[in-house]
């Protein structure tokens, strides 16, 4: 497929987007070869992201083939799939952190409230900042617990203590942690528990009052308690965030996410696509697809 | 049923034991025999461990004895050196060493860990940063004696430096690059992946990610290879011997001044130092000192790492 075909397509499922935006989302039966079905792929309210047949390329190799979806806006969704399905490049896609991986390409459409965020004149800085990420490993810096969240603030460039005292204050409580850490503030982060490191890791990304989070297996190296608190973490989030989760656990998906998007690869080596795509509920009680069906039933995966 | 399993495993297992080593005699001869190879090979080991502990502690002994015995006192340390007379000092010796360190570490740090982020955070595999390391690996092999010929021409005579402190700094800088260099990338590469994507995905530029979390997490390792190459500055004398100067009487100043670090004054009590009635004393108390500035330098190095360690909970 040319890029100039892609461009026809997307410009294509775009004037469809614009169409059906009055009533919730319907998707365009035209973009054929288009595996993914909806059932009843009514999204409410505002799409924060909306991807148009996009593809990923790390050099020569296919790691996503055309994933069309919109990613609803204060919501959580939720990427499950086997291993290997490109879950967590899909993540990568959305802040541009693919970036950094040598040789990567993305086709396709990537629109974050109505702008291509791989549109050349866009601020790779800003759109992270307005994306914030959650790894799957805590990772916070060496740094001590304050430090952590105020990095972000300052760089920003805020340096005002009293400002920053505010923000990582306000940013450890959202992230509820601030309890925990408030007599702690001046000791080194790596100190804290893993569950603790992982609030920690997100309170960093909300002091920069981030529209979107992508967690990337978030909870994967936690204990269930700690897994817990998160989950609870992010039920509070969603009020205020657009949420995209990747887990390999399917209970953690069907407890705490509106949205559930199942990828899967055909065989080893294949692109990933995006077979299903809809409410959680929908596709955890009557997936439209079998694969998804069989997936969630733990039949293979 | 399981335990059954179990032994009918352990039994089929046995004979196959029982055919690599035929006779219960001859399997404890083996044993025997591995058994005293071992014993010996640990006495040789501790050995040769021993000899070069002895062999280092004789170096140090003799040379903090000779020094300790005779000369080392505060008033032989900041004391004026002199010529055809007994009982000089060596304070312009200690500033020059010092002096000499400072600048070149000066120079030769922000070379080297500029040189080092770029090769680990830019420039990828490519080859520029092979053709660097290819340089930088020849060059720390290129004898001590070689820059200081090379700094003699170039920067004493061609360039009209002189002997002086400036010229000096200028060929040890070369002469260090490479170890600070390396030393530098090495620091920098062990600081996890997972930060600097932390650090990007939070919307920091490449730069802003190496000033805030690349550098500060890779500082114990810089620091320590900057500690431990000024050790060896101090403890330079070829290099130093055609740059810098062999004797001097007062403290120098200026860069441009000539100088003597420590090490090429001992250097020149020991092939020339007729002038001075009692240049064994003054060679041997300068030796003591030097031997412990570097010392100290050493645990100085080790101590900044800890330190650092402590402060941010990271280990490497």
């Amino acid at each position: 497929m040319t890029v100039a075909e892609v461009r026809a397509r997307t410009a294509e499922s775009r004037s469809q987007h614009e169409v059906v935006d009055t009533g919730g989302i319907g998707r365009s039966s035209s973009l054929k070869e288009l595996e993914m079905v909806h059932n009843q792929a009514a999204v409410d309210g505002e799409a924060k992201f909306r991807l148009g047949s996009m593809s990923l390329y790390y050099g020569e190799r296919k790691i996503l083939e055309d994933i069309t979806m919109d990613i609803p806006e204060r919501k959580i969704t939720a990427i499950i799939g086997p291993s290997g399905c490109g879950k967590s490049s899909f993540l990568r896609c959305l802040n541009r952190m693919n970036d950094l991986v040598e040789g990567c390409r993305v086709e396709g459409e990537v629109l974050l409230d109505g702008e291509d965020v791989y549109r050349r004149e866009c601020d790779v800085t800003a759109l992270r900042q307005k994306v914030g990420m959650v790894f799957q490993k805590p990772n916070p810096f060496p740094k001590t617990v304050y430090e952590n969240v105020a990095f972000g603030p300052r760089i920003l460039g805020i340096k005002e203590r009293a400002q920053l005292d505010e923000i990582v204050e306000s940013s450890l409580k959202k992230a509820a942690l601030w309890e925990e850490v408030r007599d702690k503030l001046k000791e080194p982060a790596l100190a804290l528990s893993g569950g603790q490191q992982q609030r920690l890791c997100i309170a960093r990304v909300l002091a920069v009052e981030p529209e979107v989070i992508l967690l990337d297996e978030p909870c994967s190296a936690l204990d269930p308690i700690a897994t817990q608190r998160i989950e609870d973490l992010l039920s509070e989030l969603r009020e205020k965030y657009t949420i995209v989760i990747v887990t390999h656990n399917m209970q953690q998906a069907a407890r705490i996410s509106d949205y559930t998007a199942f990828f899967l690869i055909g065989c080893q080596g294949d692109p990933g696509r995006l077979v299903e795509f809809g409410e959680t509920g929908t596709i955890f009680t009557a997936p439209a697809d079998e694969r998804t069906e069989r997936y969630i039933t733990g039949r293979f995966g | 049923m399981a335990t059954r399993e179990k032994v009918g495993v352990s039994t089929e297992v046995r004979p196959k034991l029982r055919e690599e080593t035929p006779s219960p005699k001859e399997r404890g001869k083996r044993r025997s025999g591995q058994f005293l190879a071992d014993r010996a090979a640990t006495v040789v080991i501790w050995a040769f461990a021993l000899l070069a502990l002895a062999l280092v502690a004789l170096v140090l002994g003799v040379i903090l004895w000779n020094g300790l015995s005779t000369a080392l006192t505060p008033s032989f340390v900041f004391g004026k050196p002199q010529a055809m007379r007994e009982g000089g000092g060596i304070w312009p010796m200690v500033v020059s060493s010092f002096y000499l360190a400072a600048l070149t570490l000066l120079l030769v740090i922000p070379l080297g860990v500029g040189a080092a982020i770029y090769m680990s955070e830019f420039a990828g595999e490519g080859r520029v940063a092979r053709l660097v390391r290819f340089g930088a690996d020849s060059l720390s092999a290129v004898p001590s004696v070689v820059f200081g010929i090379f700094g003699m021409v170039v920067f004493v005579i061609y360039l009209g430096l002189g002997y002086s402190l400036l010229a000096g700094a200028l060929t040890l800088t070369l002469l260090n690059l490479p170890t600070v260099m390396r030393s530098a990338e090495e620091a920098v590469k062990s600081v996890p992946k997972s930060y600097r994507e932390a650090a990007l995905a939070m919307g920091c530029t490449r730069w802003e990610t190496v000033k805030k979390v690349v550098l500060p997490v890779a500082m114990p390792g810089i620091t320590t290879g900057a500690i431990l190459s000024a050790g060896r500055i101090v403890g330079e004398s070829a290099a130093v011997i055609y740059t810098v100067g062999l004797f001097v009487r007062k403290v120098p100043w200026s860069p441009f001044q000539p100088a003597a670090p420590m090490a090429a004054n001992i250097w020149h009590m020991y092939t020339e130092g007729a002038l001075v009635p009692d240049w064994f004393r003054v060679a041997s108390g300068e030796a003591a000192f030097l031997l412990i500035v570097v010392l100290v330098l050493n645990l100085l190095a080790r101590l900044a790492a800890s330190v650092v360690r402590r402060k941010t909970g990271y280990r490497t």
